[in-house]
Parts: C-alpha cells; sequence; structure tokens
C-alpha cells in the first residue's frame, strides 16, 4: 500500500488523531524580537539566554565551558576572548554584540559571588 | 617510489592549486537500488541501509575469533577542532569520512593509503562566530559525488572518484541565522535530503530536498508551521508571530521507507528552549501553542517535501527534549511493520509505517518531565510545566536521556541496543527575548546546572531489549563517563561501543559478555562501522572528545575527561591479523 494513495485520508486523519493538543494561541504574547545593539542591553539577560548554555549557574560553575567567577584572567583577556572566541571552544561574539556591551558582560562576570544571586 | 608516495606527492602540488589531493584510483558508483540491495560490504548512508538498523551481517569477525582484533591502519585528519563527531561510509573498498571545518577523505579501506582529499572553502569569519561548530557529522553517497553540508549553509556535491567539486548550493542565509549544517544529508532516488540547525536559534528549522545531479532545489520544508499555502500550514499552533522564530530544523539524518516511498524525519525543539509560561502554555509565554512541527516525527514525500503525516512526540516541548535522533528502525514482528525511534527525553516510540503510536516505552530510568506517555496514543500524562523562577531536579538533564549518537538493531539477536543517559538539572526559567539582528544567537531561556540522579552521579547504560515491547534482555552500566559513540552490530554475534574512556569494546550480542577491548587513547563521540576491502572485513571507528554533550564530561567526573584534548582526532582501523 503506497500512502500517497491515502493521502487526503491520512492529513485528515493527522488532523483529527494527532493534533493531540487544542490550540487557541493568544496573540497578545508576541514574541518580542531584539537587535543586539538595542539600549535596553542587558548582561544578565544575555548571559542566561546564551551564555549559560555552556557556563552553568551564571558562570558561578564549569559546564561545557570553563567556571567564570574567580577567574584569574584580567579584563581584557575576558573582553578579548568574547569579542574575538576560541576556534572551537568558544563563539566569537564581537559580531553580535557592541565593545560596550562586552565590557558590560565582563563587568558581570565580575561581580559573580558564590553566596548571592547575580 | 612507492604508490603512496607518489600520490602524495602529486596531492601536495596539487592542493597547493585546487585544495584537493587527486588519485586516479575509483570505486563504483552508489545508486538508489544498491542501497536497496543492501550489500553488507557496503555502508553507503548514515544509518548503515534505509532500515536504520547501523547492522552489518558481516561475519568474519565474530565472537569467537574477535579477541584476535588488531589495529590494521589509522588516519588523522588536519583541523579535528572539537574531536571528531562524523560517520564514516564504505562503498567498494573506499571509506569516506570527515572532520571538523567541513574537510573529507577518501581513502582506501584496505591501507588507509588517501586517494583525495576536499576541503571546503568556508567563511571562516562566520564559523567563528558559531556556538555549535566547526564540527561536521557525515555525508551521503550516490549518484557518484559525496554530499556534505557546510557549516555556512551550503550543500555541496564531490565528485566520489576524483574529490572534485561538482555542484555547491547556497540553502540557508548562514550570516543572518549564524547557523547552517553539521548533520549528514540522506541520499534517496535522486534527491538529496538535508536539515538545517534550528532548535534554540530563532529561525523556521528548513528541510530541504535537492535534486541531486544538479543541485538545484527541489523543496522546502519549514518545521516551524509548516508551509503556507498547503495543507501543512499549522502557523496557528503558534501564538502570534511566534512562529517565525520558532526553532525546528532537523540536524540529524532521517530515514527512508521504500515500501510507502516515505521519507521519516525527525524535527528539533522550538525556541526557546524554556519556557516561562508553564502549565498556561497553550495560551500565554514566549510562543503559545503545539509549535507544530518541532519535536516531531514527520512523514515526508521524497519528491516534492509533501508533509504526509506527522506525530509529534513532545506537544509544546518545554525542555529541549526533540525528536532529531534520525534513527527510525523498521522492522517486523509476527507480519507487523513498524517503525522505532528514541526521543532525546528517554522515551522510546514505536509507530506502525503510516506514523501511529503503537507503544512508547522509557528507555531511561530517570524521567520526571512527565509522568508518563500513554502508550497507545503517545499523549504526555503529567506534564511538568515550568513557570519562570527556580526549579530542581528536572529529569533528564539537558543533554537528554538519549543523545544523537545512534543506537543498532541486530535482527539475529532480535535485540535494540542503545546508549541511555541517567542525570538531572536544577534550573532557572527566565524571559528571554530573541536577538536577531545582526546576527541570530541563542535562545535558551533558562540558566541551568548538571547533576546526577538524587545524591548519585550522574551515570548510563547500553541496554539491549525487545525493540517493540522494550522489556530488557541485559545491560551494562556505566559510572564514570557514558558512552558517547555510536553502537554497531554485526552478524559475528558482536557488540561494539565505543567507551568514553577511550576504549573500544566488543561484547557477546546475546549476553553482554565483554569479548575485547582496546584503548584508543581519547573519547568517541562519532560513528562506527564496518566494511569490506579486498576480501577482508574492518571495522572503523572516529576518535576525538568535544561534541557539546562530552564537553561537560570533566565537570561531571573529572579525570580522564578534564584532561582529554578536544582539538585532535584519528580514525582507528582494525581488522584480524
Amino acid at each position: 500500500m503506497k500512502l500517497s494513495v491515502f493521502r487526503p485520508i491520512l492529513c485528515l486523519a493527522a488532523l483529527l488523531f494527532f493534533a493531540a493538543i487544542p490550540v487557541s494561541p493568544a496573540a497578545d504574547e508576541k514574541a518580542p524580537v531584539a537587535a543586539a545593539g538595542a539600549s535596553d542591553f542587558n548582561a544578565k539577560n544575555t548571559f542566561r539566554n546564551i551564555c549559560s548554555f555552556c557556563h552553568e549557574d551564571y558562570g558561578r560553575k564549569a559546564g561545557k565551558g570553563p567556571q567564570l567567577m574567580n577567574n584569574t584572567n584580567s579584563d581584557e583577556y575576558l573582553f578579548n576572548r568574547i569579542k574575538n572566541g576560541k576556534a572551537g571552544r568558544m563563539a566569537a561574539f564581537g559580531g553580535a554584540f557592541t565593545d560596550d556591551q562586552i565590557r558590560d558582560m565582563v563587568k558581570f562576570i565580575r561581580s559573580l559571588r558564590p553566596d548571592q544571586e547575580p | 617510489m612507492k604508490l603512496e608516495n607518489r600520490l602524495t606527492v602529486k596531492g601536495v602540488l596539487f592542493a597547493a592549486v585546487t585544495g584537493v589531493v587527486w588519485s586516479a584510483t575509483a570505486s563504483a558508483d552508489v545508486t538508489h537500488e544498491s542501497i536497496l540491495k543492501a550489500d553488507p560490504a557496503n555502508w553507503p548512508t548514515y544509518h548503515g541501509s534505509f532500515k536504520s538498523w547501523h547492522y552489518s551481517a558481516l561475519d568474519q569477525i565474530n565472537s569467537k575469533n574477535v579477541k584476535g582484533l588488531k589495529e590494521a591502519w589509522s588516519h588523522m585528519p588536519s583541523r579535528a577542532t572539537r574531536g571528531l563527531q562524523s560517520f564514516p561510509l564504505a562503498a567498494d573498498g573506499v571509506l569516506y569520512y570527515t572532520s571538523a571545518y567541513n574537510q573529507l577523505y577518501a581513502l582506501d579501506g584496505a591501507t588507509g593509503a588517501v586517494l583525495w582529499i576536499y576541503k571546503q572553502k568556508l567563511d571562516e569569519d562566520l564559523v567563528a562566530k558559531q556556538t555549535h561548530s566547526p564540527y561536521n557529522r557525515g555525508v551521503a553517497l550516490g549518484n557518484g559525488n559525496v554530499y556534505m553540508g557546510t557549516l555556512d549553509g551550503k550543500l555541496v556535491a564531490v565528485d566520489m572518484k576524483t574529490g572534485k567539486l561538482n555542484w555547491e548550493t547556497k540553502l540557508v542565509d548562514s550570516k543572518k541565522l549564524t547557523v547552517g549544517f553539521t548533520g549528514a544529508p540522506l541520499f534517496v532516488k535522486d534527491k538529496v535530503i538535508i536539515g538545517a540547525q534550528g532548535g534554540e536559534w530563532p529561525g523556521r528549522g528548513p528541510i530541504f530536498g535537492v535534486e541531486a545531479k544538479s543541485g538545484q532545489l527541489v523543496w522546502t520544508f519549514n518545521t516551524s508551521g509548516g508551509n503556507e499555502g498547503t495543507p501543512s500550514d499549522r502557523r496557528d499552533t503558534w501564538g502570534g508571530d511566534s512562529w517565525k522564530t520558532g526553532g525546528g530544523g532537523g540536524w540529524m539524518a532521517g530515514a527512508y521507507d521504500p515500501e510507502t516511498d516515505t521519507v521519516w524525519w525527525g524535527t528539533a525543539n522550538p525556541a526557546p528552549l524554556y519556557d516561562w509560561a508553564g502549565p498556561e502554555w497553550q495560551t500565554k509565554g514566549p510562543r503559545p501553542g503545539t509549535n507544530l512541527y518541532t519535536t516531531a516525527v514527520i512523514l515526508l514525500n521524497p519528491d516534492t517535501g509533501e508533509l504526509k503525516n506527522y506525530h509529534q512526540e513532545l506537544p509544546h516541548d518545554a525542555w529541549d527534549f526533540d525528536s532529531s535522533m534520525g534513527e527510525f528502525v523498521f522492522l517486523e514482528r509476527d507480519g507487523k511493520k513498524y517503525v522505532v525511534h528514541p526521543n532525546k527525553g528517554g522515551h522510546v516510540f514505536v509507530y506502525d509505517r503510516g506514523g501511529k503510536v503503537q507503544n512508547v516505552y522509557a528507555g531511561v530510568d530517570n524521567i520526571n518531565f512527565v509522568k508518563g506517555v500513554d502508550p497507545k496514543t503517545g499523549e504526555l500524562i503529567g506534564r511538568r510545566d515550568m513557570v519562570e523562577g527556580k526549579h530542581t531536579n528536572l529529569c533528564p538533564a539537558i543533554a537528554g536521556g538519549y543523545s544523537w549518537n545512534a543506537g543498532t538493531y541486530n535482527p539475529k539477536t532480535g535485540l535494540y541496543y542503545r546508549v541511555g543517559y541517567e542525570w538531572c538539572m536544577d534550573l532557572e526559567i527566565v524571559k528571554t527575548t530573541p536577538v536577531l539582528e545582526p546576527m541570530a544567537q541563542l535562545n535558551i531561556g533558562a540558566n541551568f546546572t548538571m547533576h546526577g540522579p538524587g545524591s548519585d552521579k550522574a551515570w548510563g547504560h547500553v541496554r539491549a531489549r525487545d525493540p517493540i515491547t522494550g522489556k530488557v534482555k541485559w545491560a551494562m552500566d556505566f559510572k564514570n563517563g557514558i558512552p558517547h559513540g555510536s553502537l554497531l552490530s554485526t552478524g559475528g554475534n558482536l557488540l561494539f561501543i565505543p567507551e568514553a574512556d577511550g576504549h573500544l569494546s566488543a561484547v557477546d550480542a546475546s549476553t553482554g559478555k565483554v569479548l575485547w577491548r582496546h584503548n584508543n587513547g581519547n573519547l568517541h563521540d562519532g560513528g562506527i562501522i564496518t566494511y569490506m576491502a579486498k576480501g577482508k572485513q574492518y571495522v572503523a571507528v572516529e576518535v576525538g572528545k568535544g561534541s557539546l554533550v562530552t564537553d561537560g564530561y570533566g565537570d561531571l567526573w573529572g579525570e580522564p575527561y578534564s584532561s582529554m584534548p578536544t582539538d585532535g582526532g584519528i580514525l582507528k582501523v582494525f581488522a584480524l591479523d
């Protein structure tokens, strides 16, 4: 039996059978969209939206990437690593964020403490 | 001068001009019909055959003589950044595989002699900006070409015999979306099918059907919302315009059912990964609704890309447990035909050949993102939908109960073997705004910390089970690093397990008894195959740590993982004396 013969039936069946949960999505929660250069840049939000994929617990703990809290490298080193990345270990975010935004990220990393929420 | 040396000298001169090393050595063509024929001497497609068994009937190496298995040859690729995560293929004694930065190798399967090397000219500045990069997970063979998706959004066709580029087609605007292709394509009839990276990136997660001969794009299927103006259009399952940034995609090669002329493909999760709407996800949050066709199994017409059917394994996936595992194990039991598909959340879904759920069972012990899945309908029971704020002990962790490394089905034992992962995590769900300009960025939606279940360290297992009922026949536990290479089983009653600590093990496929072990010196993160060359059976396995799953092994278990290099890899090939 070829599925294509029964395609209309299957499509209908799919709509009836597989759409397990009826949906009435609200349009009032339209997903906001931001450019990286937006003036409301927030280092903490950016960190947990992007950086937390590799640096766990806001970077207070290692994960796929190293722990960032108490990092002994200089601010300049951190700035350059965020901006330029390192092949195979970390993406370069220089094209996504401005220098000022990256400096804000470095400040956020420097503010991390083990006993208080960032 | 030896042949190998002559080829090398010629290759260096040629490479200086074109980037391609060439020799006159050729292999026979791979066709749709030859893949259907499934000659065990070859491994012509990612999953071994269209049946996705990752099994070979070869039995020259078997449970009685495997203790005599030794390294025959090896090959070290350049720029093995993030190790080796691809999957070798073999046809008529020639082995093809890739390393990072879309470097493609054709080697003599008996000696390892380099036949040609193809190095894709990449937009390296773009690649440097990618987080899920620069690895490649494999290629497809067919119509005289080796097909490879590139990090910067192209599909290329390289001549199997000469290593010369025949065509390349730009499919994804990677400068805008940041991501491109890392997964293997699937060659079916006269088409090459490939899914883009997606998931946590705010795009529409397209899957493409491309003319194999010319490289012309024939069809596109958008996994985020389906295609406008067709019956697949389900943008109504996304609140507002959230379908525009819905994620999805299909980053692992799917499978093909010749009896129904249907491509089966697993799709990735929606974006953001985690959703602050909690139980009100149908009407609130960043992507209200079921979010079709993310975290789903879709059945496509290979000629047109038309959607024939689907089953969304996790409606409104709020846990990053996508359906991207590409293996769709086609098998028969008591006269009935099934398709077995693992989901990243740790469940195994069993379908009939039309896509209707026949059974669902848990493949791992630690699952609490749902209380269960109805085995008759596939409906989720007792969802754990999390609101903004902190949550503890979500199981499995983000890396999944199952990962993208393939399992294997052995028709002789009737058992399905797969690596399972027992780990959990604490997380803080956060409200996010997707960053789209100037380049799309990850859209995670949570801050998390992985740990073991309860007071245990994370652990895992290889379980051999009935693929339909899930009943376990035997199991092997791993307490200090869980295998992340794919599995291979053979007609010689062998199961090969590329382990995390560097050992490659061969075990009795019927009992799990370890028969042979060899230390390859680094973690396995890629594929393993067996094939014939010059009348002899070989086993080829990729060695080299660096996937986004095993990157966390040092933090979870310490040594030897903390000090394992992630910038090197090697292809090792074994045979009997």
